[in-house]
């Protein structure tokens, strides 16, 4: 019954709070990527060292470190955000700047030949772009930026280090409530095993969907 | 006041030594995790690609389970709740070393796999025609080669743990980032000083891979490329 | 009284799933004997040899060394047979990580336990006798073909092997250092060594050998001396495939 009626809504409050993290997270995370990762290889020069430098700084900090920054710190020049809110920016800005590496490597490797046939048909260059050049490289990059979609689920959990309670938060509140510690973070690994496990069939399943043949070797 | 850059920086410079102090503990906890990672990985590895369907089986479950549970759970599962469960009393700083180990352990496996798979089996059919043993012939000729191959994957392991390291500061081990909030809490330059963990995590990362491309080339094996 | 054969291989077979590879194969060969095995490509020679050498584990069969017979289960006499026998690769599999003299000595030190400074000497040694004593600290990515493949015959006889079995040797080369790798095992002719022999150059292995064995399909169709197998082969197949690879070594010729 203790199962029942504190463990169980507690832990389902903090799924649903991890999922309400994690998934617009990754939305904004894979947008800010790709954009950033396609200036860094077609934009204009100054674009492209401002889109070097964030990815730098936001590749290099601990990502520990930006959620501090953005929520603690931000605060003293009048700043202020929600842990949610924080935790969103934090996560979007640290996985952006991950799936930004993982898209210049997959438009570096695509043809040039690519955008000169498109170009010979009429197609702008950014239009090129965008309906030619970034579909090959987002299949290209899926590996890669499916990974990072993997670490941002675990890495979700770094918003209880700014007080927004999600999975682990309420794992450690019902653990000290309780005394249980050894049972409630049991629990909460296994849930986010579980997330893990589902994503990572997700991805798999979607580079599989997404397959051209001939494009790329086939897995394993 | 507080706001002005010169508030920030007078607490970074005050700030400085003692986050610097920090530096110490972030890289014996990180050089600890790389080792204890690179020891067990490797035998994961082996155990991976040579052991039989159980063993096989064993260390996917390993790999699955550390690659797929947060690392601040693993911290508070760990520290919170096995030391208590077991009636252990160890410090924060070396089940960080050891979770932060276990975790890697299971990345470097997989990246030790990788690189044993792709060698050629040539390789070892050669090792075991001039009469070596398997285990002789992974010593000697399989591992030295998948280390090589290893090592630019290696380096991103590096750079994860180091930022990682951060989060043993849940545990109150006294790191950079502990520190950083440690002056931060005293002087309310929250913003400066959380820069400042950044930019030392930022430089040991770069001196780190710095460092692993030295050594990726010392150990180069002349006009090999793969 | 009839000696020994240094080598026996007795009815081995060999499938791998479906497909029977080698369907009950026998070989002997004595001391200083030299046999060329001559065949199409997927005949399964390569198999045959690595068979030998328990590099592929056949699923009937049995070896022999100076009458011995091998049970591959014992680990040490496994790996002191495989020492007596040398194998030289069609591909070279020369360990990548080490330098040519690396590649020689790792199984004096290693396998044979031989001090590294002695283990050394010999290696140099071995090196010297193929002719490459002055490369010996590059690495097999440094060497060409030809060099590589001298530098797997040197591994081989460090080991001091009673037999060599080489898996068309040469097929792996450009044409043109093909000579340099026929000269050292026409050397090791001279000096007397045991070798069972994998080739499509006709013409050395019927300079060389004083049995050819036509193998296809998985088995040995016929076998007798060069002359015999090569200009009047009783079976069709065999003079088929001879009549053939003559020709056209003819005209690579001319
Ligand atoms: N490991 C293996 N698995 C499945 N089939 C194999 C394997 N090794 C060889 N074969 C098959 O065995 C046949 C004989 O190969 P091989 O011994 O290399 O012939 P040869 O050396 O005479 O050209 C080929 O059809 C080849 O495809
Ligand atoms: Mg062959």
């Amino acid at each position: 019954m203790f199962l029942r009626q504190e463990v169980a809504p507690a832990m389902i409050r903090g799924v649903w709070m991890s999922i309400r993290l994690i998934v617009p997270s990754a939305v904004f995370g894979l947008a800010i990527g790709i954009i950033t990762g396609t200036l860094r290889v077609y934009g204009h020069s100054v674009l492209r060292a401002i889109a070097n430098v964030y990815v730098t700084f936001f590749r290099g900090f601990p990502l520990l470190v930006q959620l501090y920054l953005w929520y603690f710190g931000l605060a003293r020049f009048g700043i202020y955000f929600s842990p949610y809110t924080a935790a969103v920016i934090g996560f979007s800005l640290c996985s952006g700047a991950y799936h930004s590496e993982y898209i210049r490597g997959a438009l570096l490797s695509i043809k040039d030949g690519q955008m000169l046939g498109a170009q010979s048909l009429g197609f702008s260059r950014t239009q090129a772009l965008v309906s030619i050049i970034l579909p090959q490289a987002v299949r290209r990059a899926l590996p890669g930026c499916g990974n990072e979609l993997i670490y941002l689920i675990k890495y979700s959990s770094l918003a209880y280090m700014v007080t927004c309670i999600e999975l682990t938060g309420e794992a450690k509140i019902l653990a000290s409530l309780y005394f249980k510690y050894m049972e409630m973070f049991l629990i909460a690994g296994a849930i986010y095993l579980l997330l893990v496990s589902i994503a990572t069939w997700l991805l798999n399943n979607a580079e599989d969907w997404l397959a051209v043949p001939g494009f790329e070797p086939p897995r394993r | 006041m507080h706001l002005s850059i010169s508030a920030g920086m007078k607490a970074v410079l005050e700030g400085l030594p003692y986050i610097m102090g920090g530096v110490w503990v972030t890289l014996v906890v990180v050089a600890g995790a790389l080792a204890m990672g690179l020891l067990l990985g490797t035998f994961l590895a082996i155990a991976h690609v040579y052991g039989n369907r159980a063993l096989r089986t064993l260390t996917g479950i390993y790999v699955w389970f550390f690659r797929g549970v947060p690392l601040l759970v693993l911290l508070f599962l760990f520290y919170f709740g096995l030391l208590g469960a077991l009636h252990l009393d160890l410090s924060p700083f070396f089940v960080s070393i050891v979770v932060l180990g276990l975790i890697s352990s299971a990345y470097q496996s997989e990246i030790f796999r990788g690189a044993i798979l792709s060698i050629p089996e040539g390789q070892l059919k050669a090792a075991r025609a001039i009469g070596m043993s398997d285990f002789q012939a992974v010593v000697y000729i399989i591992l030295p080669q998948a280390f090589r191959l290893s090592i630019p994957a290696w380096t991103n392991e590096y750079t994860i743990i180091m930022k990682n390291s951060a989060v043993t500061y849940a545990l109150g081990v006294a790191e950079i980032m502990a520190r950083a909030n440690h002056v931060a809490a005293r002087t309310y330059q929250h913003f400066w000083l959380y820069l400042l963990a950044g930019f030392i995590f930022l430089g040991l990362t770069s001196a780190g891979t710095r460092c692993l491309g030295l050594l990726q080339k010392k150990v180069a094996i002349k006009g090999y490329a793969r | 009284m009839e000696q020994t054969p240094v080598l026996k291989v007795e009815d081995i077979r060999k499938r791998f799933g479906e497909k029977e590879i080698l369907k009950g194969v026998s070989l002997e060969i004595n001391r200083g004997d030299i046999k060329a095995i001559i065949g199409p490509s997927g005949g399964g020679k390569s198999t045959l040899l690595h068979c030998i050498n328990f590099l592929t584990l056949f699923d009937a069969g049995r070896v022999f060394l100076n009458g011995e017979e091998i049970d591959h289960t014992d680990r040490r006499r496994l790996y002191a047979y495989r020492q007596k026998v040398g194998m030289i690769f069609q591909d070279f599999n020369l360990f990548d990580h080490l330098s040519a003299l690396q590649n020689v000595q790792i199984g004096l030190v290693r396998v044979k336990k031989i001090p590294k400074a002695r283990a050394r000497e010999r290696a140099v040694a071995e090196l010297e006798r193929v002719g490459l004593k002055e490369h010996m600290d590059k690495y097999p990515a440094e060497l060409s073909g030809g060099q590589k493949q001298r530098v797997s015959i040197a591994r081989a006889l460090a080991m001091d092997p009673e037999v060599m079995l080489l898996d068309e040797p040469t097929s792996a080369l450009d044409p043109e250092l093909v000579g340099e790798v026929h000269a050292v095992i026409k050397r090791l002719a001279a000096g007397g060594m045991t070798m069972v022999l994998v080739t499509h150059e006709i013409a050395f292995a019927g300079s060389l050998a004083r049995e050819i064995l036509f193998m296809d399909e998985g088995v040995i169709l016929e076998k007798g001396p060069p002359q015999e197998i090569l200009y009047g082969a009783k079976r069709e197949r065999t003079r088929e495939f001879c009549d053939k690879i003559i020709h056209f070594h003819h005209k690579d010729n001319g």
